[in-house]
C-alpha cells in the first residue's frame, strides 16, 4: 500500500451561505424537457430506500428506468429491518429543533468527518421527505388530535423522531416499493427481481451499464444504460456476524471499485452495543434489541473474573455495574461506541459471562421493583418477547445477556455533492456511499438519508448529468459488455473450477472472526497488521481451497455467497488498511493508541480532518485526500463523563 | 351498448371470487329462512295425533297460487347456490395443485368449516331423496301426514332423513358466520357472538330437523 | 432445570426439486448435535454445511433478515406454515421447540400461483403483481401537502398500521385450505382504505387488485380463518371482511 498521494480530491460543493446553497445548485443545474426524458435509461441497482424511491422518482419525472433486487420483490431490502424511526426537522414540539439544528446535531454526531455542505442538504429535505412519506400512505404514529407523533431517540435534546410502530423501516420501504410498483405498473420501470449486479461497464471511461447475474437461470444478463446508481447498502457482513440480512454484501461497490470508483472512509463501523449475544458457530445473524432498554436496565458484569454462578447467585456486593462506575453522569446511557467498547473491555479481560463469556448482563430486576413488571412490560414488552423467543430465558427473572455487533458502515462508495462517484455516470445512493454520517450515525438517520438521496437529490442532480453530455448510444453489443460479461463469467467458472475442502461459510466465518477480533470495535497497529497479513492468507486459501458445488446455470446460493466473500476478501484489506492509516480515533473508528487518559476517543484533526478515499490499484490501493472544512460548526471534543 | 355494459359489470362482479362468494353467502341466508319456515311447518306434525293441522296445512300450501312461484324461486336459490358452490370448490382445488405430504391445522379450523363441501354434497343427495318421497313420488290422495310418519317410521328413513339434517346442521354451524364475514359484516366487537350465534344456529336447526324421524321412528308410525 | 437435552438428533425428510418444470420428491437425512438454541434455518444451514462437504448439492431455500420482517424465509414445517410457534416467521422458529428423535418434514409453500422454483424455494411474483395493480397512493416525489394538514385519528392511523405490518411471506396463501390470497390483498386495501390519503383511488383500488389476485388463480376464500392464525404478524380477518365490503360497495355503488 503506497501512502497518501498528493492528489487532493473536490467534493464539488457549492460555496456561499450555507443555507441556500442546495437550493441555489440546483438551479444552477442543467435541465431535461420532460418529453426528452424518455429517451434516457436509467439502472438502478437494489430497492431498498434509496433505491427503490430514486428509481419510481425519476420514472415519475419521464425517464425509462430499469430496478434490479437481489431478492424475490423490492418489498424485502434490508431497509425494512430498520426499527426506531426517521428524523426530521419539523420542529412539531415547539422544543426550539430547526433545520439547522438537525444540521448541527449531525455534523457533531459524525465527529466532525462529514461535508457540512452535504449534511446542511439532508437536514433540508427531511422534512420533505415526511410530507412525502405521509402523502404515500404510511400509516406513522399519530396524536390524539389526529397530527403527527413524535419522540426523542439516540440520545436526541429534541424529539423529532417519527415512527410507526418498532417497524419504521419496514412502512417506510413499503410506501417506496407501492411508488415503485406504481411506475412498473405504468410501464416506466423494468422490475428485475433475483438479479445481483456482478460487473460494470464502461465506454470511454462513463459508466454505460452492468452485468448482472439472474439468480434463477443463471444467466448473465447486459444491462446498457445511460447512468447507473448504486443503491446497494452497506458492507457490514464483511464481519460476518452482523445485524445486516444474509443477502447484504459488497459486491456492486467492489466491482465498481475496481473498475475506478475511490472507496471512501471503509473504517468507518457502527458497532450496537445492545445486541443478542452469540450463541455457538452455527449463528448466522444477530439480533438488535432497541437501544432504549438502556433507559432502564442496568449493565454489569460480575466483579470476579472467570465467575460462573447463575446471576442471581451473585450478591450486589459482588456485581460491578461498570457503566456506572466509569460514567457516573451518564452511566448506562453512554452512547453506542462508549458503551461497547467498554463491553468488549470486560469480556477481554475475562469478566463476561454465558456460555461463550462474551456478554453483559442487563438487569431490570431494578426497574421492575421500582415501576412494577407491568409498567417494564409497557415499555419493551416485544423486546423481552424477542429475547425470549431467541434465547429461551425469560428476561424478567434472568438478566438479559447483551453484546455488541455490527450494525451499519457509514463508508462507502466516494461521491461528490451530486452523489456521483469518481466514474462519471455511476451514482452511489444511500448507505452504499459515505456522504452523511462521517464517522458514526446517529440514529434514526439512515432512513432519512435513504430517501434523500432517493427521492430528492438524485432527481436533480442526473439530470444535470445527463444533460450536460452528448448521448452516444450504447447497445448489449458493444465490445465493452462482451468483455465485462466474460470477466464476471470467468470468475464464477473459476470459483466453481476449485473444488477444494472448505465450505463458503467456514471461510466466511473466520474472516468474520479476524475482523471483528482485530479491526473491530478496538483497534491497535499491530492488530491491524495482523489481520491484514491474515486477511491475505485467508483470500489465497479461498483460490486454492474453496468448495462450492453446483454449476454457475441454475439457482446455487453456494455460488452467490462464495462470490460476496471473494468481495469481502479483497474489501476487508483496504478496510483494516484504512483503519490502520487513520491514526486517531474519531466515531466508528478507535484506535487505541490515540485515547485520552480516560479511555475515551482522541481526533486528530490536524492531520486527519478529511475523507480518506481509496483508488484502486493492484500493486496497492492508494489513498486520496479529501480535506474537510468546518465554517458553521465548530470541532469541538465531545466529553460523556 | 348499455345492455353489454350490465353483462360486464355483472360479470366482472359475480364471476370474481368475492363476488360470486357474496352470491353464495346471499342464497345460503335466504335458504336459512326458508329452513325456518320450513321446521315451522313441520312442526305441526307434533300438533295432533291425526296429522289433520299439519294435513290442513298442506292443503293450503298445496292451493296456494304463489305455490309455483315460490317452488321456482327456491329451486333456483337451490341451483344456483349448488352450482356456485361447485364452481367455487372446483377453482379452490385448482389454486394447489400439488398437496401437502403433512398438512397440520394452525387452529382456526372447526368440524363445519372443514366438511362445507362433504356436507353440501350429502344434503344435495338428501335434497334430491326428500324431493322424491314427497313431492314427485308421492301416492294420490293419502293424508300427506300419515305418509311422513311411514316414512320417517322406517329404518331406512331414519337413516336417510338423521344423516341429511344432522349434515344440514353441520353445515350451517359454519355458514352464518361465513356468509356475514363474506359480505363484509364483521366487526370485532360482534366476532365472537356470530361465531356462537352461527354454531347454535346449526346446532339447534340441525337437533330440530333430527326430532321428527327420531319420534317417529322411536314412536312408530301411529 | 430439567434433563431437557441440549443438542438434538433429528431426522429430516426435505423437499428436493431441481426446477419449476421437473418434479420433486423427498429426501431424507439424519442430523446429529443440533443445538436448542439454533434458529429452524441454521439447522438448515447445518444440514447444507454437511451436504456440501460431502460434495453433494444443498438445499435451496428463501432467507434474508433472519429476524422475522423482510418475509422471505417460507417453509411448510410438519404441516404448519412457519412452523408450529404462534406469530413468527421460519428464521424465527428455535430449535427447542422440536424434542430429541423427531421426525420433521420440511415442504416448500404449495400454490399454483406460488410455483416451486428449486426445492424450498418459490415465486410470489404474483403478489408484486397484485400490489402494481392498485397497491399504493398515486403521489409524485414533491407534490406532497403538508404531513399535519390532514389530520388521522390513532384509531385509523393504528388500525391501518396493524393491516400494514404484512411482510407479503405468503404465509396465508400456504396455510389456506384454498390456497386464497385474499389476506394478503385484504391487508392492502385495509391499510389504504382508512387513511384519507387512500380515498381518492379507494373504489378502483379494490376492484383493480382482485380482479388480478383471481387472475393470478389463488382460490378463494371461505372463511376458515386459518390464514389469520397461521400469519407471523397476527394479521386479522377481520381486514378480509373489510376487502368483501370495500369491494361489494365499489362494485355495487361505485361510480366506475
Amino acid at each position: 500500500m503506497s501512502p497518501t498521494a498528493d492528489r487532493r480530491l473536490d467534493g464539488r460543493c457549492p460555496s456561499g451561505e450555507m443555507a441556500s446553497r442546495w437550493t441555489r445548485h440546483k438551479f444552477d443545474l442543467d435541465l431535461i424537457n420532460p418529453a426528452n426524458r424518455r429517451r434516457f435509461h436509467i439502472v438502478v441497482v437494489g430497492t431498498g430506500l434509496a433505491g427503490a424511491s430514486a428509481a419510481a422518482s425519476l420514472a415519475e419525472m419521464g425517464y425509462r428506468v430499469s430496478a434490479l433486487c437481489i431478492q424475490d420483490s423490492p418489498r424485502r431490502a434490508h431497509s425494512i429491518a430498520a426499527q426506531g424511526g426517521i428524523n426530521a426537522a419539523k420542529a412539531y414540539r415547539n422544543d426550539g429543533d430547526s433545520v439547522h439544528r438537525l444540521f448541527y446535531d449531525t455534523v457533531k454526531g459524525g465527529d466532525f468527518r462529514a461535508r457540512e455542505s452535504n449534511v446542511h442538504r439532508l437536514a433540508e429535505v427531511s422534512n420533505q421527505i415526511i410530507d412525502q412519506c405521509v402523502a404515500l400512505g404510511v400509516p406513522f404514529a399519530r396524536e390524539y388530535g389526529g397530527t403527527l407523533a413524535n419522540r426523542s431517540f439516540g440520545g436526541a435534546q429534541v424529539a423529532r423522531t417519527f415512527y410507526a410502530r418498532g417497524q419504521t423501516g419496514q412502512q417506510l420501504l413499503l410506501g417506496a416499493y407501492g411508488a415503485l410498483m406504481r411506475q412498473v405498473h405504468a410501464g416506466r420501470v423494468t422490475l428485475l427481481p433475483r438479479r445481483e449486479m456482478v460487473e460494470l461497464v464502461q465506454v470511454g471511461g462513463v459508466a454505460r451499464g452492468i452485468i448482472a447475474r439472474n439468480l434463477i437461470s443463471g444467466e448473465y444478463e447486459r444491462h446498457a444504460a445511460d447512468a447507473v446508481l448504486l443503491c446497494t447498502g452497506g458492507y457490514g457482513n464483511v464481519f460476518r456476524l452482523s445485524t445486516n440480512a444474509q443477502a447484504s454484501n459488497v459486491t456492486a461497490s467492489w466491482r465498481c471499485h475496481r473498475r475506478g470508483a475511490f472507496f471512501a472512509n471503509p473504517c468507518y463501523t457502527q458497532i450496537h452495543p445492545t445486541c443478542i449475544p452469540v450463541s455457538g458457530d452455527h449463528q448466522s445473524k444477530l439480533t438488535l434489541m432497541s437501544e432504549s432498554l438502556r433507559n432502564d436496565g442496568r449493565v454489569w458484569v460480575p466483579s470476579l473474573a472467570g465467575d460462573e454462578r447463575p446471576p442471581s447467585d451473585i450478591p450486589e456486593g459482588e456485581r460491578d455495574y461498570y457503566l456506572e462506575r466509569r460514567y457516573p453522569s451518564f452511566g448506562n446511557l453512554v452512547p453506542r461506541d462508549v458503551a461497547s467498547r467498554a463491553a468488549k473491555r470486560v469480556c477481554d479481560d475475562g469478566f463476561g459471562v454465558g456460555a461463550t463469556g462474551t456478554a453483559v448482563y442487563l438487569d431490570f430486576a431494578d426497574a421492575i421493583g421500582r415501576d412494577s413488571r407491568a409498567a417494564v412490560e409497557g415499555r419493551y414488552g416485544n423486546l423481552f418477547q424477542m429475547y425470549e423467543m431467541i434465547t429461551g430465558e425469560d428476561p424478567y427473572r434472568v438478566p438479559m445477556r447483551i453484546f455488541p455487533a455490527v450494525h451499519y458502515t457509514m463508508g462507502g462508495l466516494w461521491v461528490d455533492y451530486n452523489l456521483q462517484t469518481t466514474i462519471p455516470g455511476l451514482f452511489a445512493l444511500g448507505e452504499a456511499n459515505f456522504s452523511d454520517h462521517g464517522a458514526n450515525r446517529l440514529g434514526a438517520s439512515a432512513l432519512m438519508q435513504g430517501l434523500a438521496d432517493g427521492t430528492f437529490v438524485i432527481p436533480a442532480t442526473i439530470t444535470a448529468h445527463l444533460a450536460g453530455r452528448t448521448v452516444e448510444p450504447v447497445g448489449p453489443d458493444a465490445p465493452a459488455f462482451g468483455e465485462a460479461e466474460a470477466a464476471a463469467r470467468e470468475r464464477d467458472e473459476r470459483i466453481l473450477s476449485v473444488r477444494g475442502g472448505s465450505t463458503v461459510s467456514t471461510l466466511h466465518r473466520e474472516l468474520g472472526l479476524c475482523l471483528w477480533n482485530q479491526v473491530g470495535m478496538s483497534r491497535t497497529e499491530q492488530g491491524l497488521r495482523e489481520a491484514i497479513g491474515r486477511v491475505r492468507d485467508l483470500r489465497e486459501r479461498f483460490w486454492n481451497d474453496v468448495r462450492v458445488p453446483g454449476e454457475a446455470n441454475h439457482l446455487n446460493p453456494s455460488l452467490e455467497h462464495a462470490g460476496r466473500l471473494a468481495d469481502f476478501l479483497e474489501f476487508a484489506e483496504l478496510l483494516a488498511t484504512d483503519a490502520l492509516q487513520r491514526e486517531e480515533s474519531c466515531g466508528g473508528h478507535f484506535r487505541e493508541e490515540h485515547q485520552t487518559g480516560e479511555g475515551e476517543a482522541l481526533r486528530n484533526d490536524e492531520a486527519f480532518c478529511h475523507v480518506a478515499a481509496w483508488e484502486h490499484d493492484e500493486g496497492g490501493a492508494v489513498r486520496h485526500e479529501e480535506p474537510l472544512s468546518f465554517e458553521e460548526v465548530h470541532l469541538v471534543t465531545r466529553s460523556y463523563k | 351498448m348499455g345492455r353489454c355494459h350490465v353483462l360486464i359489470w355483472l360479470r366482472r362482479t359475480f364471476g370474481s371470487s368475492i363476488g360470486s362468494k357474496a352470491l353464495m353467502a346471499c342464497t345460503g341466508l335466504v335458504l336459512i329462512g326458508f329452513l325456518f319456515a320450513h321446521l315451522g311447518g313441520n312442526l305441526l306434525l307434533f300438533a295432533d295425533a291425526d296429522g289433520a293441522a299439519f294435513d290442513a296445512y298442506a292443503t293450503a300450501l298445496e292451493h296456494s297460487p304463489l305455490l309455483p312461484l315460490a317452488e321456482a324461486g327456491l329451486a333456483l336459490l337451490f341451483c344456483a347456490h349448488i352450482v356456485l358452490g361447485v364452481r367455487v370448490q372446483r377453482a379452490n382445488r385448482e389454486a394447489r395443485e400439488t398437496a401437502y405430504r403433512v398438512r397440520r391445522t394452525h387452529g382456526a379450523r372447526t368440524p363445519g368449516s372443514r366438511t362445507m363441501v362433504a356436507t353440501g354434497l350429502v344434503i344435495l343427495l338428501f335434497l334430491v331423496a326428500h324431493l322424491y318421497d314427497f313431492r314427485l313420488c308421492r301416492p294420490e290422495g293419502d293424508s300427506l301426514a300419515l305418509i311422513v310418519r311411514e316414512r320417517l317410521a322406517s329404518p331406512s328413513g331414519l337413516v336417510l332423513y338423521g344423516a341429511g339434517v344432522l349434515a344440514l346442521g353441520l353445515h350451517l354451524t359454519h355458514a352464518l358466520r361465513s356468509a356475514l364475514h363474506t359480505l363484509g359484516l364483521h366487526h370485532p366487537r360482534y366476532e365472537a357472538l356470530v361465531d356462537r350465534a352461527s354454531f347454535l344456529l346449526g346446532f339447534v336447526l340441525g337437533l330440530a330437523f333430527l326430532s321428527f324421524p327420531l319420534v317417529f321412528f322411536l314412536g312408530g308410525a301411529a | 432445570m430439567g434433563a431437557s437435552p441440549t443438542t438434538l438428533r433429528l431426522t429430516l425428510h426435505v423437499w428436493r426439486q431441481a426446477s419449476r418444470d421437473l418434479p420433486g420428491a423427498f429426501e431424507v437425512h439424519h442430523l446429529e448435535g443440533i443445538s436448542v438454541d439454533m434458529s429452524f434455518l441454521e439447522m438448515l444451514d447445518v444440514l447444507n454445511e454437511g451436504l456440501t462437504s460431502q460434495g453433494r448439492e444443498p438445499f435451496c431455500f428463501d432467507h434474508d433478515c433472519r429476524e422475522g420482517i423482510c418475509g422471505m424465509c417460507s417453509l411448510v414445517i410438519n404441516g404448519q406454515v412457519h412452523g408450529p410457534d404462534q406469530e413468527i416467521t421460519t428464521c424465527q422458529l428455535h430449535m427447542r421447540h422440536f424434542a430429541d428423535g423427531d421426525t420433521i418434514v420440511v415442504e416448500p409453500f404449495r400454490a399454483r400461483a406460488l410455483p416451486v422454483v428449486r426445492d424450498l424455494v418459490v415465486d410470489r411474483s404474483a403478489f408484486d403483481r397484485i400490489i402494481a395493480e392498485g397497491g399504493y397512493i398515486s403521489t409524485d416525489a414533491g407534490s406532497a401537502p403538508e404531513g399535519n394538514a390532514l389530520p388521522i385519528s390513532t384509531a385509523a392511523a393504528d388500525e391501518a398500521m396493524d393491516a400494514a405490518a404484512c411482510i407479503g411471506c405468503a404465509g396465508c396463501v400456504a396455510a389456506c385450505p384454498n390456497a386464497s390470497a385474499m389476506l394478503f390483498t385484504a391487508a392492502k386495501v385495509s391499510h389504504l382504505a382508512q387513511l384519507p390519503q387512500g380515498e381518492p383511488e379507494r373504489e378502483r383500488r379494490v376492484l383493480a387488485m382482485v380482479e388480478r389476485m383471481d387472475r393470478e388463480g389463488f382460490g378463494g376464500c371461505t372463511n376458515e380463518r386459518e390464514c389469520q392464525a397461521a400469519c407471523p404478524k397476527g394479521i386479522s380477518v377481520a381486514h378480509i371482511a373489510r376487502l368483501n365490503r370495500e369491494f361489494l360497495r365499489s362494485s355495487v355503488l361505485g361510480r366506475s
